[in-house]
């Protein structure tokens, strides 16, 4: 079966939604983009349809002005679209380093600022992307790390309970739980997690 | 006192947004006050909270009307860079609402037809609760736009759901700029929404919508629009700032006198602020909330307050009001006490600037 990449691109470009009124600035990008690894698969207007329009299209990129309505209603794409989060570039006519540097700073999306130089704008998407690569990595990263330190917790408090319920001795404690995992074929953080759920139990009874 | 010697940036921009609430900084300019107090100030129209508070944390932007729950979620550091925000004035109470698509609402009352008769006015969220359960079957929930993550209108739209028996999972929220709001739902990519003037009384007017409850049903006089600057600008200029909360405050009680209202709603209407008809912007400053087309609108003294006459307490940044928008945010998600040290709401929400600020300036 084909995807839907291989189906729109033949050359494996890089897809790129443009949300842009002005028909000039938008030709602009489309120049600067000319002949190069990006590919402008749409350009939208302003409205609701943006969402939709991310849905269908499924762009690697979203490029849009910092002054757009539309801006606040890409907050709301991660949390709506069925496709995976995406690195939005935005730009600004006015040269507001300061605006740019604290905005590249929260980390999700890069700047461009004053008019479209062809050469700055690729290397500004390649950096955008590179940059939203590393740091959803690192959003997974934290997250795993996070469930582990959970799990742990989880882990260690089921212990507890073993030791000074069953009058276990740590060691034992732990040997026990491991062995019903093995046996259930369950994580030991599952069998940590059943073993506390049955304690609040019979301490909510008793 | 000769305010004007004592100030320190007498030249400010300040943000807004094409709202009915953006009044008191339009009046404060158009009728004199900013100028009487001393400051030049340069309204600038924006067109998206966030880039709207973006500016303020880079300092673009001098100070801006912010939605009430905004400068506490700068202090958090959501969805942005954390910054030390403060507001030393509430500039609007109440003035939202939540309409409904024309097509839902007729769906809704078909289903109810065979009840004794109530009225529709306030509507429960539980009229709505079949027809939740329906779409979310057919895999097409009902979507509900709202401003901005971080705003009253979303609280109060979960609030009133939850309150008529509906899981706000069950429908979909999404942020849609206020000025996109009419034309999303005439489109049909909205269900419905919950916004500020004058975007529900054109819905109404334009008869692709029904306004069924005011944010004044679900939360009475809840802080919605305040004045937000970074500390560090209160801190370098203390006087700027004290003569800007004079300017607005004298513009929010000009504001409460209703033969004001209607001359406010003149000023409204130009192409550099909300660039739409007196038809729309008047009725909420009037007390006034269309329901339907043709149908009779309901009477809301307070649908739009800017300020209690002669009782300063209206637009005192309060730790009380503070601290129910962080309750809200925290029922939402938004803050988790696990992540998020907790913040003192009294230097965010900060009445001390304010009391000072009157007893320097108030005879």
């Amino acid at each position: 079966m084909m995807s839907s990449k291989t189906l729109s691109l033949p050359n494996d470009k890089v897809k790129v939604l443009l949300v842009e009124n002005n028909k000039h600035k938008a030709n602009d990008f489309m120049n600067a983009l000319d002949d190069s690894n990006y590919h402008i698969v749409q350009v939208s207007n302003s409205g609701v349809s943006l969402l939709k329009e991310v849905d269908v299209f499924i762009p690697d990129v979203i490029i849009i002005d910092i002054e757009s309505p539309d801006r606040d209603m890409l907050d709301s794409l991660n949390k709506i679209s069925k496709s995976a989060p995406k690195p939005v570039v935005m730009f600004s006519d006015q040269e507001n380093t300061e605006l740019i540097n604290l905005l590249v700073k929260s980390g999700v999306t890069a700047y461009v600022a004053g008019g479209v130089d062809p050469r700055r704008v690729r290397s500004i998407l390649d950096t955008a992307i590179a940059r939203f690569t590393q740091y959803q990595g690192l959003k997974q990263e934290l997250a795993t790390t996070k469930q582990k330190l959970s799990n742990q917790r989880v882990v260690e408090q089921a212990k507890l309970w073993l030791i000074q319920n069953k009058n276990l001795s740590e060691q034992d404690a732990y040997h026990s739980m491991r062995k019903m995992a093995m046996d259930n074929g369950q994580r030991i953080e599952d069998v940590a997690k059943n073993i506390l759920s049955l304690a609040t139990m019979f301490e909510g009874t008793s | 006192m000769n305010i004007n010697s004592l100030i320190e940036k007498t030249e400010l921009s300040i943000g807004f947004m094409s709202l009915t609430d953006s009044a008191p900084l339009i009046v404060a300019k158009e009728m004199g006050f900013f100028e009487k107090w001393g400051l030049s100030i340069n309204l600038q129209k924006q067109h998206s909270w966030a880039t709207l508070r973006d500016k303020v944390h880079a300092g673009i932007l001098d100070a801006a009307q912010m939605l009430s729950p905004m400068p506490i979620a700068s202090n958090y550091g959501l969805d942005c860079v954390k910054t030390k925000v403060v507001a030393p004035l509430v500039l609007s109470r109440n003035g939202n609402a939540i309409t409904l698509s024309k097509q839902l609402y007729q769906v809704i009352k078909n289903q109810h037809i065979q009840e004794p008769y109530t009225s529709d006015v306030p509507l429960s969220a539980s009229y709505l609760k079949e027809e939740v359960a329906t779409r979310k079957i057919l895999g097409n929930k009902i979507k509900l736009g709202v401003v901005f993550s971080y705003s009253c209108h979303y609280y109060q739209l979960v609030s009133w759901l939850q309150a008529g028996g509906i899981n706000p999972e069950d429908v979909d929220i999404i942020i849609i700029p206020p000025a996109n709001m009419v034309a999303a739902m005439a489109d049909g990519e909205i269900d419905g929404y919950c916004v500020g003037g004058p975007w529900n009384t054109m819905a109404v007017r334009e008869k692709v919508g029904f306004t069924g409850i005011t944010s004044l049903d679900i939360w009475p006089g809840t802080p919605e629009k305040v004045l937000g600057l970074l500390q560090e600008f209160q801190e370098k200029n203390p006087k700027t700032v004290q003569a800007l909360i004079m300017a607005l405050q004298e513009a929010c009680d000009w504001l409460e006198i209703i033969p004001n209202r209607f001359e406010a709603a003149r000023l409204l209407t130009s192409h550099q602020y909300l660039n739409t008809s007196l038809d729309n912007i008047a009725p909420s400053l009037l007390g006034s909330c269309l329901t339907f087309y043709n149908e009779s609108p309901r009477y809301i003294p307070s649908y739009n307050q800017f300020s209690l006459f002669n009782d300063r307490v209206g637009n005192c940044p309060d730790t009380i009001d503070g601290t129910m928008l962080v309750k809200y945010m925290k029922l939402a998600g938004h803050i988790n006490d696990e992540n998020q040290p907790s913040l003192s709401v009294r230097d965010i929400y900060c009445s001390e600037i304010y009391h000072q600020t009157l007893e320097n300036f108030s005879q």
